[in-house]
């Protein structure tokens, strides 16, 4: 029989050859899709679309942010265009924000491992941690010679979580302080003072008036006063904070100049069993009940549940000074609010506090090291201006001027408490321990947070708890500064 | 000695054109199966033996990963029995349920077609989506499923914020997903000849003794099939106890299977060595699971021609 043809401009084409023909062209869309795309048109997070711009300037640049909100993303669109005119020589696309499905670390080391990372980026992850992997340009000669970004222009704690092994690899750009949130309102329903000034100053004074506001309905507990030492259902954040009151009672969770994890010392382990000693006099013990009585973060959890310090179920609560906006996401059950500084632990002398920064990195091999930090340098001491009026993040250089506020606060508490809210915050950096300096920092952070749960659990004392994770710690950055 | 023969030389003109097109078009699929399946397997092989962490040059470090793994990583073992109490609980209950529905939905009732369709539907739904509708049904204070039980009067759970109980709420979880097994199941019951149902409704079988004497031995090559996946899948379980229990595997690490353990070490990490190493072993157990799974088909699966195979 023969095979059915089909005509094709005159001349018969056999099925064969025709499935032939379509197997070479579905090849060659293939190989044609899989090509490099030359200069795409890049769209922003709000959907617009920004066209490849014509070859005459000089030096385009790319950047990227590992995520954040729409609003966010978008400032680094009007950055970009600001900058682009007092730069006309240099472009930048339009921030690549986030990397969809993937990590973005992941997906950052990837693009360095293969020669084509973006040429500046922000992180959320230390930039030790992707130092000791020689993953980023060192900063320390090009910071020398910027308009904003001397070494003089950054507070030194800060700073420090940028520097591994006497180089600076990073621009901590916006530094969110922490402070101790409490609710003016509830303090006084109870006739107790709720100045600032009157705030408790050591953690025997913390506890007893946390005790004020503790209440429990059978096993479920109703309201609370202070968590120590932070919201139990969160070790991860727990983790972070928890450097915060390691300073505050004479210690600290790494040494970065010695580079030594020191978890384990006399002070820490104190630490934790006065946070052990005080759930089992206040929160029976238990802190399956306290985390199951509810939600005690700073914004609705995935079950639904109204964040308790907004619902007025939690007198005081650890947070950065971003909250001062986040907080009004939820419904407030109240108005007057106030943030306190850190009391000191019984083997503490001074108040202390924590930050949690964005960093400006310069990827390795990026393509244009030099006008990639010029950028950067731009961001931190001008950029920034555009960044706070859309995202309140505390501007961690020490040339922005000094009297931004978030117009949030002001439109929710007036112009007079939102700027002594912001003085106070800009304090709080002052007095930083130093953070995000290890090598190991996600590592020792997970460490940290499962010997928290332990020693909360009561699976482990905190002196096992805390040795074991200091011995996984410190195996894990030997062996990461082995192969730097 | 015979010189070299080509293996398509018996073949006609056109046996060779047709062979020539049929691996082209295979060609892709083999391809792809290579670059994309057989080389990260074998890569990862390789990596497992080394300290990478994407930038770096890999490392070799001999066996000390599979060293640390055993005796210098305190969240293996807890990873490693959390994934079998998974497994345990969960394809056991998944292949009953799933055989029940199946044969609920084999009946001859008005509408079946749309029940079928129905109970397929959540195995199209994304897990993360489900997972975040279980996390507000399992809320401890208000959620539907605590409502319920006190409406019993039992004493409700705190589901997943209480390390007791998040893992059977997984379990209770993975209940969504049974409609693919299920659907498998109602292919293999429409498959069993009618006429032998109905020759044991005349010898006198009641529907117990049908399923029992019947239905199951016939079935029992697509129990095997489903057992074999269900365990695979079972271990692999990743989304949902990372959204309920994020890279830490709360509450109190109950919820660190052993995948999120992996993905912790590559993408948190970035020891994709360790990591590899932690795929390694899964694939060698799952490997092992199954074959003593095979090995024990040949006592309980039911081939039509000669019964069980000895």
């Amino acid at each position: 029989m023969q095979p059915e043809r089909v005509s094709y401009r005159g001349r018969l084409l056999s099925r064969r050859s025709f499935l032939k023909l379509a197997g070479f062209g579905g090849g060659a869309a293939l190989l044609a899709a899989c090509a490099p795309a030359g200069t795409p048109a890049a769209t922003t997070l709000a959907g617009t679309t920004v066209p490849p711009t014509a070859g005459t300037a000089a030096i385009n640049l790319s950047f990227w942010t590992p995520g954040g909100s729409a609003v966010w993303c978008s400032s680094f669109d009007t950055i970009a265009q600001n900058y682009q005119q007092i730069e006309p020589d240099v472009t930048i696309g339009a921030a690549q924000c986030y990397t969809g499905d993937q990590s973005f670390n992941e997906v950052l080391l990837a693009t360095i491992a293969a020669g084509n990372p973006p040429d500046a980026t922000i992180i959320w992850s230390s930039p030790v941690a992707f130092a000791v992997r020689g993953a980023l340009e060192p900063l320390d000669a090009l910071m020398a010679s910027s308009r904003y970004s001397q070494l003089e222009n950054w507070p030194g704690g800060v700073l420090a979580s940028c520097q591994f092994r006497g180089e600076t690899y990073g621009l901590p750009v916006t530094a969110g302080a922490y402070g101790l949130f409490y609710n003016q309102e509830l303090f006084e329903s109870k006739g107790i003072p709720s100045g600032r000034a009157d705030f408790p100053t050591t953690w025997d004074e913390l506890r007893r008036l946390s005790k004020e506001f503790t209440h429990w309905n059978g096993d479920t507990l109703e309201t609370a006063g202070f968590f120590p030492w932070s919201n139990p259902a969160d070790p991860g954040s727990a983790a972070v904070e928890l450097a915060i009151w390691s300073a505050l009672n004479g210690s600290q969770l790494f040494d970065s100049v010695n580079l030594r994890y020191t978890l384990n010392t006399e002070q820490n382990i104190e630490m934790m069993q006065y946070a052990l000693d005080w759930l089992d006099e206040e929160y029976m013990g238990d802190v399956v009940k306290v985390t199951t009585s509810g939600n005690w973060s700073g914004s609705p959890d995935a079950q639904g549940r109204p964040p308790a310090f907004q619902d007025g179920r939690l007198a005081m609560f650890t947070n950065g000074n971003w909250f001062t906006g986040d907080m009004y996401g939820s419904a407030l059950a109240f108005e007057r609010w106030d943030a306190g500084l850190f009391p000191v632990g019984p083997s503490g002398s001074n108040t202390a506090s924590g930050y949690w920064p964005n960093w400006l990195v310069i990827p390795k091999g990026s393509a244009h090291v030099q006008e990639a930090f010029n950028y950067m340098d731009y961001i931190a001491g001008e950029g920034i201006l555009v960044w706070f009026a859309n995202v309140p993040d505390l501007p961690a250089n020490l040339t922005v001027p000094s009297d931004l506020v978030p117009t949030k606060v002001i439109e929710e508490r007036g112009q007079a408490f939102a700027e002594d809210i912001q003085a106070f915050f800009r304090g709080q950096l002052d007095v930083a321990t130093p953070m995000w300096t290890s090598p190991v920092q996600d590592f020792g952070n997970d460490q940290i947070a499962r010997a928290i749960m332990q020693i909360l659990g009561k699976q482990a004392t905190p002196e096992e708890a805390l040795t074991e994770a200091q011995e996984l710690c410190q195996t894990e950055l030997d062996g990461a500064l082995a192969v730097a | 000695m015979s010189g070299f023969r080509s293996p398509w030389a018996h073949l006609s003109l056109m046996q060779r054109r047709e062979a020539r097109a049929g691996m082209l078009f295979v060609l892709p699929w083999v391809l792809s199966l290579l670059v994309f399946t057989a080389y990260p397997v074998l890569a990862s092989v390789i990596l497992s033996f080394t300290d990478y962490s994407i930038v770096q040059t890999p490392h070799w470090v001999g066996l000390q990963n599979y060293q640390t793994m055993f005796t210098g990583d305190p969240s293996f073992w807890p990873a490693v029995r959390n994934s079998i109490y998974y497994a345990l609980i969960s394809v056991p209950l998944g292949l009953v349920a799933s055989l029940a529905l199946a044969l609920v939905l084999n009946m001859r009732a008005a509408g079946i077609s749309i029940y079928r369709t129905l109970f397929y539907l959540p195995s199209v739904v994304p897990p993360i989506a489900s997972t975040i509708v279980f996390i507000v049904m399992f809320e401890p204070q208000s959620g539907l499923v605590n409502t319920l039980i006190r409406l019993t009067g039992l004493p409700a759970p705190a589901w997943f914020s209480d390390p007791t109980w998040s893992k059977p709420g997984l379990v209770i979880m993975s209940l969504w997903g049974i409609g693919a097994t299920t659907l498998i199941f109602l292919a293999g019951l429409q498959d069993i000849p009618r006429s032998l149902l109905e020759a044991a409704a005349i010898d006198g079988a009641g529907p117990w003794q049908k399923l029992r004497n019947v239905i199951l031995p016939l079935l029992s090559p697509v129990i095997l099939f489903n057992l074999v996946m269900n365990v695979i899948y079972s271990f692999q379980v990743f989304s949902q106890p990372l959204v309920i229990g994020g890279t830490t595997g709360a509450p109190f690490e109950s919820m660190l299977m052993y995948m999120v353990h992996i993905y912790r070490n590559a993408f948190r990490y970035f020891k994709m060595g360790y990591a590899s190493a932690l795929s390694v072993v899964l694939f060698a157990a799952v490997m092992l699971i199954t074959l003593v799974i095979f090995r024990s088909a040949r006592l309980w699966v039911f081939h039509e021609e000669s019964g069980p195979v000895a």
